[in-house]
């Protein structure tokens, strides 16, 4: 029986184009469009899940990378608690910024206990990579993220547990002990 | 329709809101709530007579999706609520008329007045405040709405701060609440 209701803001953080909307359309519609449009501004979606006894509603802002939003961006991370910092593994630039923008533009302005997990997107292009698995598990290790995953979101691997993971962490920081863990 | 959504609110009160979501969260942002509150039909609501009416159902539909997807995002709220202002009543309206006119726009069971006056303070009385009837839910919103709309009519010198009882969202009434606003000037 769920007892215990719990309303979560995750975000996702990265530079254009690496797959942040299509992580979350394949997690809240099973889906993958290939031709690519840019969030304008943010896009936030709800989605419910059951983990144990909570019933867990998430506000997720799919926030977008373009440096133009970046003043009205600080806004939005208001009361997050955390978020996916995602790179695409073709594209070493989106990596490099991980660390320089969107971890610290997160550290500033969302929650002071807000968890956060590295992920490397388009895992699918594996023989295209720019960033290898080992340069992506130690900068997890470096800036202290509770988890490093590669994702696919145009196959789907990974991507279901990846928002578990996030969720499981981000209620550990509210003291939320899980048997499933 | 009865009960709780007796009521309706004239176009031009969607028509400025949509724009406040877009002018903060830009055009997905203002999607993602209608389409949360299952009202996308309604994003070309500016192209539309002004002088039409919605029926307050849909209203709240738009404002419960509103508050579910801001969870959590006070100051974001807050600054919806200036733009919400700016662009509801763009220029020629004192604070007393400002005050007067949303209560005919948005019919139904709610009430906003002046309850006090003086030189440099307004106390306002919200009853039943439309913005935030849900529990958990605090007022950013029209709060930000009513310290725009009075800065606005005052010299540039000039800044507003509100302040009043901290509000308890937990109580099913924390919709009716007194909002001083506090003039002061910047320099």
């Amino acid at each position: 029986m769920v007892d215990k209701k719990i309303n979560l803001k995750l975000a996702l953080l990265g530079d254009p184009a690496v797959g942040k909307t299509s992580l979350i359309n394949r997690y809240t519609e099973e889906g993958f469009k290939d031709n690519y449009q840019p969030t304008l501004g943010v896009n936030i979606v709800m989605k419910k899940l059951k983990i144990e006894e909570f019933e867990v509603q998430l506000a997720i802002w799919d926030i977008a990378g373009q440096d133009k939003y970046d003043l009205t961006r600080k806004m939005f991370f208001e009361g997050c608690t955390g978020s996916l910092l995602v790179y695409d593994i073709t594209r070493s630039s989106t990596f490099d910024r991980i660390q320089s923008k969107w971890l610290e533009d997160f550290k500033n302005f969302a929650r002071s206990d807000g968890i956060y997990i590295l992920i490397g997107n388009k895992s699918d292009l594996r023989n295209k990579d720019a960033v290898s698995i080992e340069r992506g598990q130690k900068l997890a290790e470096q800036i202290q993220a509770s988890d490093f995953i590669e994702t696919s979101a145009k196959l789907g691997d990974n991507v279901e547990a990846t928002f578990r993971k996030l969720v499981v962490h981000a209620l550990d920081s509210f003291d939320i002990q899980l048997k499933l863990k | 329709m009865i009960g709780d959504y007796k009521g309706e609110v004239k176009y031009n009160v969607i028509t400025a809101l949509l724009q406040a979501y877009h002018d903060i969260l830009d055009y997905d942002g203002m999607k993602s709530i209608l389409k949360e509150a299952e009202m996308l039909h309604l994003k070309n609501i500016r192209d539309e007579d002004q002088n039409q009416y919605l029926d307050l159902f849909s209203f709240k539909k738009i404002i419960t999706a509103q508050n579910c997807l801001l969870y959590d995002s006070s100051m974001l709220l807050f600054e919806i609520g200036k733009k919400f202002s700016f662009y509801l009543f763009p220029y020629g309206k004192n604070f007393e008329e400002i005050v007067s006119e949303i209560n005919s726009i948005i019919i139904t069971d709610w009430k906003v007045e002046i309850v006090e006056k003086q030189q440099n303070l307004i106390v306002i009385l919200v009853q039943k405040c439309i913005f935030c009837s849900e529990i958990g839910v605090p007022c950013d919103l029209f709060k930000g709405f009513l310290v725009h709309s009075l800065e606005k009519s005052l010299p540039s010198e000039y800044r507003v701060v509100h302040f009043g009882e901290k509000e308890d969202v937990e109580d099913q009434n924390h919709n009716t609440f007194i909002l001083k606003l506090k003039m002061e000037k910047k320099y």
